[in-house]
């Protein structure tokens, strides 16, 4: 394997909380030396030399929510498009949900999925496939699938992917024994009986528009149950792209009572409200749905606080089939994996967000709640690495993505920040030129 | 009855006094303003006054198809007599029994229909914003027949005109709209078409069949009937949409008419000679008592239905009239070499 040296480049590393100019070489697939000084570094003979113009050497993004629609779904995205969509975003790892056709349920199942995913898809882009187990069997929601057996397969948490546990009971079992396993449980936080049939979030805009709304209790009601269960249970609980005000409230009181808890949000819900809505267009047709103004601001101060740990993209592609459709008839979702990174950048340009929390919130928090070993630029980590040009604009065009879906509530939006190379494991898996 | 035979100034037998709308399509109420939806009910007070078999040709040699997802006799039939009486042909395209009920989308039916070059398309469906993503599909010009909880516009134009008919004027009218409101897209029509007019609106309705954020539509909401009857003009009730309904939105029938079912008891606490109205159909012993639905000096239901057939002459016509221009207007441009 070559080696390749990173002159010039400022890196940002936020797992140590630094941010320098310097150089960098990797070697065997790990980084072996970093330096601060300009020709700090002899290189290999035979090392690639990149000289990066004081552009930001960052940890390669690891997106911890990503629906991979592999097996089962190919029409919305196949292995390939899949990785070559999250090399282009500077995504290097991605958790995949179980809710594939078969389940994610079966310990030989993830195994293979994973090596599917990761392996065989295309060796120029591989990047590196993480699962989750499924919580329940066959994602049924009431009996626990075997969690002992899927975490020995290499499952980094369990979930019932897109739907919530509601039942009490079954949620305190797999608290219970995932908290055993030391493994994190993910929740989708809505309560399925309050949220049956809902199109959007409920409030002015879904009451105008005739939709059947989805309240905001429906993610509290659960929020607040399954924090009652982890008193009971211990453990590690993860809420999933939580999208309003009173449930960050909830987290927020529950890290400071001590209680193990994190949360994920994404793009969507930092950026966009309810409003958006209004033409009936289901690229804003999501799950959880657009929230209002005042969850949108509170997304805003979760992030800004810590409260919210991490940003996924919550990759959930559609076909056209899916999204043509009346509103409340066209199945949540949007291709997400490629925009994560310039969408969270748009935070930073605005103000809202340091780059460090950028990159820490998308790749070393992620890193820490799964327990996986990315998301840092240190001697002897894994060469998982993105270049990113943080200024240059561009503008979002479904059309133009890797992935198969092109359906994004974030069409035609100018973006600033392009990711110029993409590294796994000291391989290059992606270069715009070529 | 005291029906007031129009005042309308305008000529139903000339074509040239057609109303042109600000869009190429009828959607909603939403967005109109009070001129356009002035001439249009003008314009179906003269189609009104016009002697019951007269048959005018205003649309002759265009194609209205009707396509209802949603089961309706009324307002089909409604359209369907309203398209003949102007001189169109109608096709009524079967949904129950065609291959549209069997999963192909709401876009595939419209690319196919659209390759039959239908001037206008009369279309209700069950979901709520389906018109506007047909119209982005088709040629013609889109009547919204009602989209889900969200418009049924053709409705709340025929409720002013009935109004107009019986009391010659909208504005300052006190008009509650009682019942289901959260499932009615007759409600919401008619909350910005009468806000439109000048009338000031209440909401009667449980708390469980309306939205508490319908204020902000700028009405006033009462959860109780008896209070909120209180000088009021017009009773406009509301269907219980049972088949929009989740479970059980109130405790029964029994209950609903109780609190919610207007009687001739409750009638009386509004003003003197109030009227009420119904879009139909009626659940009678539900929403109103039977022997209140067949008193014609106080309900206008009858009346509503006579109207809607005047309405969407009216409509019919004003789109078509919007796509002859435009047609007119791209010809010239292609002949003058403007693309």
């Amino acid at each position: 394997m070559t080696s390749t040296l990173f002159k010039h480049v400022r890196m940002i590393d936020p797992a140590s909380n630094t941010d320098m100019i310097g150089e960098c070489l990797i070697e065997h697939g790990k980084i072996s030396q970093i330096s601060d000084q300009s020709g700090g570094i002899t290189p290999p003979i035979d090392a690639q030399i990149i000289d990066g113009n004081a552009k930001i050497l960052a940890p390669g993004l690891i997106d911890m929510r990503v629906q991979s629609c592999h097996p089962g779904a190919a029409q919305k995205e196949t292995p390939l498009t899949l990785a070559q969509a999250a090399a282009r975003g500077g995504v290097t790892s991605i958790v995949c949900l179980p809710n594939t056709n078969p389940v994610l349920d079966d310990p030989e199942m993830l195994k293979s999925q994973c090596r599917m995913l990761a392996g065989l898809s295309d060796p120029v882009h591989a990047i590196k496939v993480y699962a989750y187990g499924a919580a329940t069997s066959g994602l049924n929601g009431e009996s626990m699938a075997e969690l002992g057996l899927l975490s020995d397969a290499g499952a980094v948490g369990f979930t019932n992917a897109t739907h919530a546990i509601s039942n009490s009971l079954t949620m305190r079992r797999v608290l219970s024994y995932a908290a055993m396993l030391k493994q994190p449980v993910i929740q989708h936080a809505e309560d399925p009986v309050l949220a049956a049939g809902g199109e959007m979030h409920e409030g002015e805009h879904s009451m105008r528009l005739g939709l059947k709304g989805i309240p905001d209790a429906a993610e509290e009601i659960i929020i607040a149950r399954d924090l009652a269960l982890l008193r009971m249970t211990g453990g590690h609980y993860h809420v999933a792209h939580i999208s309003t005000a009173k449930g960050i409230a909830l987290i927020r009181a529950a890290k400071a009572e001590g209680l193990h808890v994190t949360c994920d949000t994404a793009p969507p819900y930092a950026l966009l409200n309810d409003i958006a809505v209004r033409d009936y267009d289901s690229r804003f047709r999501l799950s959880p749905p657009l929230r209002h103004e005042n969850d949108r601001l509170a997304v805003l101060d979760g992030l800004a606080d810590g409260t919210i740990d991490a940003v996924a993209s919550d990759h959930s592609p559609q076909d056209r089939d899916v999204k043509s459709l009346p509103f409340g008839l066209a199945e949540p979702g949007y291709s997400g994996i490629e925009t994560l990174l310039a969408l969270m950048l748009t935070l930073y340009h605005g103000g809202h967000l340091s780059l460090m929390q950028v990159l820490a919130l998308t790749s070393y928090h992620p890193a820490q709640i799964l327990g996986l070993s990315g998301g840092q630029i240190t001697v002897g980590a894994p060469a998982d690495l993105a270049l990113i040009d943080i200024d240059r604009s561009w503008q979002i065009r479904g059309q133009t993505f890797a992935s198969l879906s092109g359906s994004t509530p974030f069409e035609g939006a100018p973006v600033q920040g392009r990711v110029l190379g993409t590294w796994v494991d000291g391989t290059r898996v992606f270069d715009p030129k070529s | 009855m005291g029906v007031s035979k129009s005042k309308s100034k305008s000529d139903a037998t000339d074509p040239m006094a057609a109303i042109a709308l600000p869009n190429r399509h009828l959607l909603g109420i939403e967005g109109l303003d009070r001129p356009t939806v002035t001439s249009l009910l003008e314009r179906a007070h003269s189609f009104a006054d016009l002697a019951p078999r007269e048959q005018l040709t205003h649309l002759k040699g265009l194609t209205v198809f009707t396509i209802f997802f949603e089961n309706s006799t009324r307002t089909r039939v409604s359209f369907d007599l309203a398209a003949r009486k102007m001189g169109a042909s109608v096709v009524n395209v079967p949904v129950a029994t065609s291959s549209i009920k069997k999963g192909e989308s709401l876009i595939d039916t419209a690319v196919t229909l659209n390759a039959m070059h239908p001037d206008i398309l009369v279309m209700r469906h069950q979901n709520s914003g389906a018109s506007l993503l047909l119209s982005k599909y088709v040629n013609a010009a889109v009547i919204n027949a009602g989209d889900g909880r969200h418009e049924h516009p053709t409705q709340a134009l025929l409720d002013a005109l009935t109004i107009e008919r019986r009391l010659g004027y909208i504005e300052g009218l006190n008009i509650a709209i009682c019942g289901d409101i959260a499932n009615s897209r007759v409600a919401r029509s008619n909350i910005h078409l009468l806000s439109i007019l000048g009338a000031n609106i209440r909401v009667i309705s449980p708390t469980t069949l309306v939205p508490k954020q319908i204020t902000e539509m700028g009405v006033d909401l009462y959860h109780d009937m008896e209070e909120g009857l209180h000088g009021v003009d017009i009773v406009m009730l509301l269907r219980l949409q049972q088949e929009r309904m989740q479970g059980a939105e109130t405790p029964s029938q029994r209950e609903y008419f109780h609190r919610y079912g207007l009687t001739r008891e409750k009638l009386s606490l509004a003003n003197p000679e109030a009227l009420i109205m119904h879009p139909g159909p009626m659940n009678r012993g539900v929403e109103i008592s039977s022997e209140l639905a067949d008193d014609v000096e106080r309900s206008l239901i009858t009346t509503q239905v006579e109207m809607g057939v005047a309405i969407r002459m009216a409509c019919l016509e004003a789109l078509a009239f919007g796509l002859i221009n435009r047609e007119g207007k791209d010809s010239k441009d292609k002949a003058q070499g403007i693309s």
